[in-house]
This record gives structure tokens, C-alpha cells and sequence, in this order.
């Protein structure tokens, strides 16, 4: 008896558990880059851990994707043959992170920014970082990183413009993300901000603020569009509580009178 | 002490149907077959609108859509949605490909990933040719 | 008309005797108390879970390709597809905790004794097959969650000496969690445990039906029952009956209990369903921070709390064993909490034990 109640336990117990440390992180950075970088120190072994918690890690975006290389042979990760670039010079910069973001890049080129490539203009790492690359805001934009090489004044006005439509960008971000939290498939819906953020920035890459100010109304109107749609998901959720709210308290009710009716019995048996 | 039993089972009877309701209509709903959408709508363009090597976008079912002559009389059309991240692809007439402008995601004039992030092809409409109009849908 | 359906199958069945000796004419102690209503308050619930799992079935495509878009299809798509699948969800989290409840009442009134050990060993073995559909129900939606769940859960039973890896391949089917892992565990999830929950539910009556009610162990009327050498059915003279009396007292708890179902289901289905579970399984991604659901939290901190693995698995192997043991190792007759202060004191303890490993398990 004892024997089978362990052994089924046993088997039962093989399936119940579930541990600790999550050990297959590796899966996805097991590139030969990273195991041969990453454990150098100083300034070879840093770009690894700085692209560590990055956007392009989270996102999947891997030493190769922008390096070229082979990431599966220590031999040929650095052959030009299988594509390796290695770290482009400051004014190749553009073109490298171009060959993903490219509307960005059109308008940046356009810009005064672009212009100046060169001659002494940013690039897309003197305001974006490179390795460490994080997702970006309108913080960007500030006084300290854009004193290094203008005065404030144009960038402030940029900024100022944007706020609103940016503002109104991440407010949808965040109500969407809430949705999902909920089981709601908006994956159309991130789609559909996705691509007016991404419009979006391209024009405020031109850094041209007349051309911002111009065509705000016409983004604020796409938003509003997603807006509704989200609204209107949010109104069906109200719905719901209303009528899941009437049902419990119906359960409730029936629960109240269930005892009072028992209550009832008993008094009847005594009485 | 009757007549309070009497209320008490009339009132619980009362409560139980109107929960038998709340708990029934879901799952007739949920068994219920589901309308087909779609269906309803096409649209008609005139053939005019789109030359040789043209990209002709319109709206379609209220998402953004494109139809395209590849080569004399052939009519492809699609969704203009990027099936990576939702932007609106771009349509270069040079290099006669689709491009999606967010991160590089290339198609080819009947739809195909040629490179870049894409997981599948552009999601393909019906297009016939009705006399000099196209119907799409 | 209703009498005369009755009385058609009453001529055929005897119908009439049966529905008699065993509602009105069925007599519960008089001084039974609102614990024993939730055995009928997790019949209840079960029943709810067979519903909806079985509606869930219809649009639910068991293969990692449509496992995840065909949930998504259930939570956004389908009439109310989001409500069976949350109330399904939900209502798993809530019969642990049903069942958890029913096993501490029947420990503290020491009803798992003689004559009742059978009903104590298939009341455990139940819990444990709860537990086995709750794990292999995770899996099915096919998220992130369900997949690294998975995942670890199997991984654990690496730790096993010379058989461990092979035994983790059996379970999964494979060496990684896959499209086979997903067949068997969906087998088992909507056909085998069912079928087998549902025998050992039956058994599990069978022996509260057969060897009676045990009498509350409270009050000053309280006498132990005799030491019977034979079969005895427990009869309680001069007791409540179960129809209308008690079944009114559970109809009344039941409401309650469907009542915060509803309530989570609607309020807060978040409560139970992790960001993850929204997330498509991805193989190469290991999402951070993945916790086991709260009812394993202390399986998850005894593991790591013991240098090694195994150690840590022998341990709960022990435990589990110890209680699903206990009648034959606490033979003493006596029920009342008062006179037994060394298993009051070891119940207290117990639960300390398992509330505390699992806040440890949740903030470490």
C-alpha cells in the first residue's frame, strides 16, 4: 500500500514542480560574438554588456544583424565574405543604422543634421547611444546632450511641438498595453500606433519646425482614430463589469436567502 | 413561517431562472454561428487609376490596401499593411518592390518577403477585371 | 404530470426509495457545521470547470502552430469566448483553494481516521490530480507562461539520479518542450485525468455515502464513536435531514463561493493570468521572472532552499508521502482538537509552513 501511494505520488510529484532559476537564457545569445566577447574586458568586451538590456536585445536584434559576420563560426565571424563590416566610421553611421530604420534616415539626411554630416553634424549615435541603445523619447531632447554642439533654443521649440502628439502617443501606448493585460488581442492596434510613431518621428528627424507644426493636425487626427478604437474597447469592458457586477450580487441574494431558508428548516424542526 | 418558507423558495426560484438565463445566453451566443465577415464589401476601381508599374493605394474595409499592374493586365492587390509591425508599406517604382519603411521589410511586386523582418507575405486581396473596372474583394 | 413521470420510473427503478434514503430520510449530525459544505461547493465548481472546458474545446486547436491564435480566437472573437475562458481559468485557481480548505477542515476534525482512510487517501489523490490538470492545463494556450512553465516544471524531475534525464524526455516527449509535449498533455488534460478525477470522485462518495458522516468532534455532547470490528454504517438518529435542511445550507454557500468566482472573473481576471500568458511561446526568449502559479510557490522555495535539487524533491517526496499516509501513521481514535494539542500544534505549524515558504517563494 505505502509502496504504490509513493510511487504514484512520486510520478505525480515529477509533474508538480516547478523551480527555479531559469537557465535557457542562453538560447538566444549563444552567438559565438558574445562568447568570445563577452568575456573580454575593457573596451572589446564592452559593447556586449552594454547591448545587454538594450531595445535591440529585447527585440531580438543580435551582434550580426548589424555587424555581419558568421555568429556560428569562430573562424569566419569576422570574414568579409560572409558579410562583416565591423564598426562603421562616424560618417558611415547613417547608412549602417539605415539599412533598418529608413525612413528615419531619409529625413534625417534631409535635415540640417544630415546636412552637416561630416562637418561636425550628429549622427544617429550622438544623440541615440549605439550598443546601449535604448527606447526613444522626447527626453532626447534636453539641454544637456543638445548644448553639446547648438544652443537650445531651435531643439526646445522641436520639442515643444512634439510634445502634445507624443504625449498623445504614449498615453494610447500605455492604455493598450493595459488592454493586453487583459487578454485583448491588440496586436492591430499596437500596429497601428507603431506606424504613426514611426511617421511621426521620421518628420520630427527633419528637425524643421514649421513642417511639424504643419502636419501635427494630421497625426492628431490618425491618433483619434486609434483612440476611438480603444475607447470603444474600453467601453465594451465597462459593459461587462456592469453585468458581471449584477451577477454577483444576484449570487449573493440567492446565498442570503439559501441560509435564511435553512435557518427556517431548523426553527421548523425545533419549533 | 409558511408563507416566509413560501417566499423565500418563490424568491430563490425567481433568482435562479434569471442566472439560468446569465448562464445560458453566453453559450448560446458562443454556439451560435458567427456571421461571415467580409463578404459584404469590394470595390470597384477604374483601370485607369492603375497604370503599368503603378501602386494604386485605397482604403479597403477601412484598412489601407493597394492594387498594382505588375505587367500588362496582371492586377495584384493587398493589404498595405506590413505583416512585421503594421506600417504602411511603400511601393518603389524603380526597383519594383514593395518597401516597409519602419525596418526595412522588402516585397515583391506579387507579395513575397525578399527580405527583411516580415513573418509572412502581404496579405493578398481578390482583384477581377469587370470590363474597365476592377473589382476588388 | 411530474408525478407521473415519477411514478413511471418509480414502478421501473423504485425511484422513490432511493431520492428517500438519501435525502429526506438521510439524517446528518445535528451539530454539522458549514466546513462539510465544501465537498458540494467543489462538486459544483468541478462540474462548472467539465462546462467550460468542454465549450473551450470546440474552438481550441491543440498544435503549437494554432494553440495560441486559436485562445486569442476564443478571447476576442468568439461570443463570449472570453468569459468561459477566464471563468475556466479562474475557477481553477479557486477549486485549489476550495480543496485546500476541505483537507485542512477534514485534518482538524480528524474525520481522515478509521473507518475513513479511503476516503482520506482518494480525497488526496484527488487534490493531486487537481494539481496534474491544473499543470497540464498551463500549457495548452501555448503563451510564453505556458511554455517555460512547462519548461521548468519538467526540467525538475531532472534531479532524479541515473533516471532523471530520461525521465525528463518521457514526460516531454522529447528533449525539448514541443508539439509532443503539447499532445500529451492536452490528452491528458481534457481525457485522461478527467476520466480518471471522475472515478475517484465517485469512489471518493461511495465512501462518505457508505460509512456515514463523521459526527463533528465539538461540543459537550461529543462521545467518540465505538470501535466497530466490522462494516458500520455511521447513522445519526434524531439528525438533520439532507434535503431540504442541509442542501439549503449548501445551496447557500455555494452562491457565495460562485459569487467570488464571478467577482475575479469580471473584476479581476488579472489576478490569476500573468502578463506572459498573453504573450506567444517563443522557444528562443525565456521570459524574466517566470513564478510557478501560488499553489506550487512552496514546491518552488523548498527546491531552492536545499543546496541540491534532489534534496529538495526528496523533501517534498516525504511530506506529501507523510500526508497522504497520516491515517495509518495517527491511529488514535480520538477526534476532538482539544486533547490532541501535539497534531494542533504540528496543523498550526504545517500551515505556518506552507503560507510562509510561499510569501518566500513569491518575493525571492
Amino acid at each position: 500500500m505505502i509502496h504504490i501511494l509513493g510511487r504514484t505520488w512520486g510520478l505525480l510529484l515529477f509533474l508538480l514542480f516547478l523551480p527555479t532559476d531559469v537557465s535557457a537564457q542562453q538560447n538566444q545569445d549563444e552567438t559565438v560574438c558574445i562568447q568570445c566577447h563577452g568575456g573580454i574586458p575593457g573596451a572589446i568586451g564592452a559593447p556586449v554588456r552594454q547591448w545587454q538590456g538594450s531595445i535591440h536585445q529585447r527585440h531580438g536584434v543580435l551582434c550580426f544583424h548589424c555587424h555581419g559576420g558568421d555568429p556560428t563560426d569562430f573562424g569566419l565571424a569576422h570574414s568579409p565574405e560572409r558579410g562583416f563590416l565591423g564598426a562603421p566610421g562616424d560618417e558611415d553611421v547613417p547608412k549602417f543604422c539605415g539599412r533598418c530604420h529608413v525612413g528615419v534616415t531619409e529625413d534625417y539626411f534631409e535635415s540640417a543634421h544630415g546636412q552637416a554630416l561630416g562637418a561636425g553634424g550628429p549622427n544617429c549615435v550622438t544623440c541615440h547611444g549605439s550598443h546601449a541603445v535604448q527606447r526613444a523619447t522626447s527626453e532626447l531632447i534636453n539641454p544637456q546632450d543638445c548644448t553639446r554642439c547648438h544652443e537650445y533654443g531651435r531643439a526646445e521649440e522641436i520639442k515643444n511641438a512634439i510634445a502634445g502628439t507624443e504625449a498623445f502617443i504614449s498615453s494610447l501606448e500605455g492604455d493598450v498595453a493595459a488592454l493586453h493585460r487583459l487578454g485583448i488581442d491588440t496586436s492591430r492596434l499596437e500596429g497601428s500606433i507603431f506606424s504613426v510613431r514611426n511617421e511621426f518621428r521620421r518628420l520630427f528627424h527633419s528637425v524643421d519646425v514649421e513642417r511639424v507644426r504643419n502636419e501635427t493636425d494630421n497625426f492628431q487626427q490618425q491618433l483619434g482614430v486609434i483612440a476611438g478604437q480603444v475607447e470603444a474597447l474600453q467601453a465594451e469592458l465597462a459593459r461587462r463589469k456592469v453585468w458581471g457586477g449584477a451577477v454577483v450580487v444576484l449570487l449573493i441574494l440567492a446565498g442570503v436567502l439559501s441560509l435564511l431558508l435553512y435557518k427556517s428548516y431548523m426553527e421548523g424542526k425545533e419549533g | 413561517m409558511g408563507s416566509r418558507r413560501l417566499f423565500l423558495t418563490t424568491a430563490l426560484g425567481a433568482i435562479g431562472a434569471v442566472l439560468a438565463f446569465a448562464a445560458g445566453w453566453p453559450v448560446w451566443r458562443y454556439l451560435s454561428p458567427m456571421e461571415e465577415p467580409g463578404e459584404e464589401e469590394r470595390i470597384a476601381l477604374d483601370r485607369e487609376d492603375v497604370p503599368l508599374g503603378v501602386a494604386h493605394f485605397f482604403r479597403f474595409r477601412g484598412q489601407p490596401a493597394v492594387v498594382l499592374q505588375s505587367s500588362p493586365g496582371v492586377y495584384y492587390a493587398f493589404s498595405a499593411i506590413c505583416t512585421h509591425l503594421g506600417c504602411i508599406v511603400q511601393w518603389l517604382p524603380e526597383q519594383r518592390e514593395f518597401l516597409c519603411p519602419c525596418h526595412a521589410g522588402r516585397f515583391s511586386p506579387d507579395g513575397r518577403v525578399l527580405s527583411g523582418p516580415p513573418p509572412r507575405p502581404l496579405d493578398s486581396l481578390p482583384v477581377t477585371v469587370v470590363d474597365n473596372r476592377l473589382l476588388i474583394g | 404530470m411530474p408525478k407521473r413521470i415519477v411514478d413511471w420510473l418509480d414502478l421501473r427503478l423504485g425511484i422513490r426509495d432511493i431520492l428517500e434514503q438519501n435525502l429526506t430520510k438521510y439524517l446528518l449530525p445535528r451539530n454539522i457545521n458549514i466546513w462539510y459544505t465544501l465537498g458540494a461547493v467543489l462538486l459544483t465548481l468541478f462540474a462548472l470547470q467539465f462546462a467550460t472546458g468542454i465549450l473551450l474545446l470546440i474552438y481550441y486547436q491543440p498544435s503549437p502552430q494554432e494553440a495560441f491564435s486559436s485562445v486569442q480566437r476564443i478571447m476576442n472573437e468568439i461570443p463570449y469566448g472570453w468569459l468561459l475562458r477566464n471563468l475556466h481559468a479562474v475557477g481553477s485557481n479557486l477549486i485549489v483553494a476550495v480543496l485546500l480548505l476541505h483537507m485542512l477542515s477534514a485534518l482538524f476534525m480528524g474525520s481522515y481516521k478509521r473507518p475513513r482512510e479511503l476516503t482520506w487517501v482518494s480525497g488526496f489523490l484527488l487534490l493531486n490530480l487537481s494539481l496534474g490538470l491544473c499543470l497540464t492545463g498551463y500549457l495548452l494556450p501555448w503563451s510564453q507562461l505556458s511554455f517555460w512553465a512547462t519548461t521548468i516544471a519538467t526540467d525538475a524531475a531532472g534531479a532524479i539520479p541515473l533516471l532523471g534525464a530520461d525521465l525528463v524526455g518521457f514526460l516531454r516527449g522529447g528533449t525539448a518542450v514541443g508539439e509532443d509535449t503539447l499532445g500529451r498533455f492536452f490528452a491528458l488534460h481534457v481525457m485522461g485525468f478527467p476520466l480518471l478525477f471522475g472515478l475517484l470522485v465517485a469512489f471518493h462518495l461511495f465512501c462518505v455515502r457508505r460509512t456515514g458522516v463523521s459526527k463533528p468532534p465539538f461540543g459537550p455532547d461529543y462521545t467518540p464513536p465505538k470501535e466497530h470490528d466490522r462494516f458500520h454504517h455511521e447513522h445519526h438518529p434524531g439528525g438533520i435531514p439532507f434535503f431540504p435542511h442541509y442542501m439549503a445550507k449548501e445551496a447557500g454557500v455555494i452562491s457565495f463561493f460562485l459569487a467570488l468566482l464571478v467577482a475575479i472573473t469580471f473584476f479581476a481576471p488579472g489576478l490569476f493570468i500573468p502578463p506572459t500568458a498573453n504573450i506567444p511561446a517563443d522557444p528562443f526568449v525565456t521570459p524574466p521572472g517566470i513564478k510557478p502559479e501560488w499553489y506550487f510557490l512552496w514546491a518552488y522555495q523548498v527546491l531552492k532552499i536545499f543546496p541540491s535539487e534532489l534534496m529538495g524533491l526528496a523533501v517534498q517526496v516525504v511530506a506529501m508521502t507523510l500526508l497522504a499516509l497520516l491515517p495509518f501513521i495517527d491511529r488514535s481514535p480520538e477526534r476532538r482538537p482539544a486533547r490532541r494539542p501535539l497534531f494542533v500544534a504540528l496543523f498550526i505549524c504545517g500551515i505556518a509552513i506552507f503560507v510562509g515558504l510561499s510569501i518566500w517563494g513569491y518575493f525571492s
